[in-house]
């Protein structure tokens, strides 16, 4: 009878539990995602070259963990304590029929129970699933790595997952328990009609609060920007403290600041609705302003991680290109011995050029002067028509007649070559000059990595040797040394950036959607009033909007400074492209954080219009 | 005197086959400008469906209402949400005053809603809120104004937009019988010295007692019309609960 009774509860109050619920689902798929990192293809390949790498993430990731399940355990609390607020009618009628605290306790104590069970399934279904996906994602962007990837479970990680929330769970129980037991009845019955206070503070006071929350971002963007990162000392905490400070204070005083600038504007402030929305964002700050500090942070971290990673992966893949024009390049060191017409020794060997290769180049490095044996340094030569052959292959633009004989430097290999300086001269000139080394240069026709492991295994034949002295390099080769283990760290910098952006972006909608449900009385009577559909619709969006893009502001401001001190570090790897990571972290953010700044816009809207 | 409300032959069913009530069964009647007219009945006489369908949040199934000559039953969406913030202004039992707002916002944003030119709102605003004796509470919120203040902001609100029409529903439903005296004299002062035309719904004979006139309604048809004449209003008052007390229902049908 009990159990129906809770059974009937949660499904009845479905639209109520349903915003908790996604709260529980999203939290629980959060933290599976970062605990299964252990489990994931990266971690295991990342633990081959270094595993002290692997550590000392785990150690980042489980601190992570305990700040992730607090953070999650305040937003479940949050969202219970919401949830409760609305049943309290509800409640008030259990006690009013007769039923003992204890029993009302344990009703929804066995509530609380079965929504957490079930979005524990839904979290970490859906955690299963989104780890694939960001993994295969991730693994897209990052062409050259070998992909082999099934779905992977983490043991471990649900476990732990099961553990945290179990926690918290726990502690949302005795809370409810708690809050039931000390609950009066008539506060119960009345529990609608109770309003929040609201205080309008003096305009002094937010000046001043504003005034002190700019004075401590400015000096703590001065600090980051004269000290640099990564000096972790005493005053680097005290740098990260007045920053979080600022932030919060910025945001206090915000909407008090903005109410009263708008309502000395007259024309602004009596126009629609603007007061009622200005009201509405004044009267929440008071409650939200620590949230979308958090919010502003958790963005900041997400540009911040996001905006690195894919410029530093930019760099790397730019530097790649330079160092490997072709997709290999096959060189016969003991050409100056004996000439070997290469590719059609390949096809005889089984490896057949014409078909593997989309476009290939053979041709011979010769020696700068006729009798190379007598001078100090010999020097490298070029004949013209290979070096506009190679040039064409590498989509450049070639020389003419009447430029050679000249110096050039441009690659000419894919892979070492020890070659820095050459002269392009003439076919006719070149004919006199002996053959220094041979080039066997292409692109592969079909799948790189499959045809390279072809060529290879021809190259690895015995016997091939007999011919000459060979050295393959590609560049798939020097995209995996370059890339390595770096390419791994900036894979976790770009899964955490996604998932701070996500936790983020959640937080928002779940606190704008149960706000607009706490709204809907009032735009009910804007509408009685008379206020036309759009013009409410006008006011939800202006809410929403404000609530998603304040935050948003502010980190990226937060996030321009520290990129700029984030470049003298990376720039020891190698400069961060700040042109494609800010393309891509905006795409990111905009397509991320404005499905959910949609998703919610929709979601009040439909709350506002009374239909939620 | 012009006519502002005329209801004609208003019927409105509830419930489809099976379990049909019948809330309104040929209601008609009118009411000329300046009129303070009082609309009783027991619970479940139609009395508040009547207003729903004045108000135009309730669409009646039949029959005909019309306020200053429009045809309020034929306008559909934005004309009907017009309409509404135009020509009528609105006196609820709760729920009436925006909580994040102070009394005077409160009564601004009927104007601002209005599109009223922003010069204009703070002195309208000031006005009415005269009107009403509000000064001293407008740089309040609603939860530190007493239930009778928030009501008179109420009041305020519904005039400030000079409509054509203000109904009232149960107004001095949730407020003690001093406040809801100091309501109710506010209100006959309006109808008197600005010649506001109310309708106001109530079931309380005392409430009805300031009105000029009276319509009582029973099972969704009109039963019987006062009129306060000359009378004082204890006479007044006296001839009201006569009539309740015919009207059944209450102490009635306890013979």
């Amino acid at each position: 009878m009990f159990g129906k009774l809770a059974v009937k509860n949660v499904t009845r109050s479905l639209k109520d539990y349903s915003v908790y619920f996604l709260t529980l689902t999203f939290g629980v798929c959060i933290f599976y995602i970062f605990n299964s990192l252990e489990s994931q293809w990266c971690m295991q390949a990342l633990g081959q070259s270094a595993s002290y790498l692997v550590d000392a993430i785990l150690i980042f990731m489980d601190i992570f963990s305990a700040f992730v399940s607090v953070v999650l355990a305040c937003l479940v609390l949050y969202a219970n304590t919401f949830l409760m607020k609305r049943r309290k009618r509800e409640l008030g009628t259990y006690f009013l029929l007769g039923l003992p605290t204890g029993r009302v306790s344990l009703l929804l104590v066995l509530e609380t129970l079965l929504i957490g069970l079930l979005a524990l399934a839904a979290g970490l279904g859906l955690g299963i699933l989104l780890s694939h996906v960001l993994g295969l994602f991730t693994i897209a962007m990052f062409s050259a790595y070998p992909a082999e990837l099934g779905l992977i479970l983490s043991v471990p990680a649900i476990g732990k997952t099961a553990v945290y929330f179990g926690a918290i769970f726990l502690v949302v129980m005795a809370c409810t328990g708690f809050s039931v037991s000390r609950a009066r009845l008539i506060d119960l019955m009345q529990g609608r009609r109770k309003n929040e206070e609201m205080k309008e503070r003096p305009l002094w006071q937010s000046v001043l609060t504003f005034l002190l929350g700019g004075g401590l971002l400015l000096t703590a963007y001065a600090m980051l920007l004269t000290r640099g990162l990564l000096r972790i000392d005493p005053l680097f905490f005290l740098m990260l403290a007045l920053g979080t400070a600022g932030t919060l204070l910025f945001f206090r005083s915000l909407s008090g600041f903005l109410l009263r600038l708008v309502k000395g504007r007259k024309r602004l402030y009596y126009k629609g609705l603007n007061l009622f929305v200005l009201r509405q964002f004044n009267s929440r700050i008071h409650t939200t302003y620590v949230s979308m500090t958090v919010i502003c942070l958790l963005l900041l971290l997400a540009i911040g991680v996001t905006a690195c990673s894919v410029g530093l992966n930019h760099t790397i893949e730019a530097n790649t290109d330079a160092s490997a024009p072709y997709d290999f390049t096959l060189q016969n060191y003991s050409g100056d011995v004996r000439e070997v017409d290469i590719p059609a020794l390949l096809t005889a060997n089984g490896f057949d050029t014409s078909r593997e290769l989309r476009s290939s180049y053979l041709c011979s490095l010769r020696y700068g002067t006729p009798r190379p044996e007598e001078a100090g340094d010999p020097g490298t030569a070029l004949a013209l028509s290979d070096y506009n052959a190679l040039m064409a292959l590498q989509g450049r633009e070639g020389l003419t007649e009447e430029e050679v004989p000249c110096l050039r430097e441009d690659p000419l290999v894919t892979g070492f070559s020890g070659i820095g300086t050459y002269r392009v001269v003439s076919d006719q000139e070149a004919q006199g000059l002996p053959v220094r080394r041979q080039l066997f240069v292409g692109n592969y026709a079909g799948d790189a990595q499959a045809t390279e492991a072809r060529l290879e295994a021809v190259l690895a034949q015995p016997g091939f040797f007999e011919s000459g002295s060979y050295s393959l390099g590609s560049r798939l080769q020097i995209y995996l040394e370059n890339m390595g283990t770096k390419l791994l760290v900036l894979f976790m910098g770009l899964y955490l950036g996604l998932v701070f952006l996500l936790t983020a972006a959640a937080v928002l909608a779940l606190q704008q959607l149960s706000q607009a449900a706490d709204d809907q009385p009032r735009y009910q009577l804007l509408s009685r009033l008379g206020a036309p559909e759009g013009m409410r619709d006008r006011a939800v969006f202006t809410q929403v909007f404000l609530a998603f893009a304040l935050p948003l502001a502010l980190a990226v401001v937060h996030a321009a400074v520290g990129m700029t001190a984030a470049n003298a570090v990376i720039a020891q790897v190698g400069r961060v492209d700040a042109a494609a990571s800010s393309a891509v972290t905006a795409a990111f953010l905009l397509v991320i954080y404005g499905a959910y700044f949609l998703a919610t816009y929709l979601g009040s809207r439909r709350m506002a219009r009374g239909r939620g | 005197m012009d006519t502002i409300l005329t209801v004609s032959q208003l019927k409105k069913v509830y419930g489809g086959r099976g379990s049909r009530t019948t809330a309104l069964d040929g209601l008609s009647f009118s009411v000329s400008a300046g009129e303070f007219t009082g609309i009783m009945g027991a619970s479940g006489s139609g009395k508040t469906t009547l207003l729903n369908c004045i108000s135009t949040i309730d669409r009646p199934t039949s029959g005909v209402i019309t306020v200053e000559g429009t045809e309020v039953t034929a306008l559909r969406g934005k004309a009907l949400s017009r309409f509404r913030r135009e020509r009528l202004g609105f006196i609820f039992q709760d729920c009436n005053l925006l909580d994040t707002l102070t009394g005077f916002e409160n009564i601004a944003l009927a104007l601002t809603i209005l599109g009223a030119p922003a010069g204009e709102v703070e002195q309208r605003v000031r006005a009415s809120a005269a009107l009403l004796g509000l000064e001293k509470v407008l740089d309040k919120y609603p939860y530190q104004m007493s239930g009778g203040e928030q009501q008179r902001v109420a009041a305020a609100r519904a005039i400030v937009g000079r409509p054509a029409l203000v109904l009232a529903d149960e107004p001095t439903g949730a407020l003690d019988s001093k406040s809801a005296g100091q309501l109710l004299r506010q209100l006959d002062q309006l109808n008197r010295e600005q010649g506001t035309t109310i309708l106001m719904v109530t079931h309380d004979a005392f409430t009805a007692s300031w009105c000029r006139r009276i319509l009582f309604i029973q099972d969704g048809v009109l039963f019987r019309e006062l009129r306060r004449g000359d009378q004082d209003r204890r006479t007044f008052f006296a001839q009201i609960l006569g009539v309740v007390g015919a009207l059944g229902g209450d102490a009635a049908d306890v013979w």
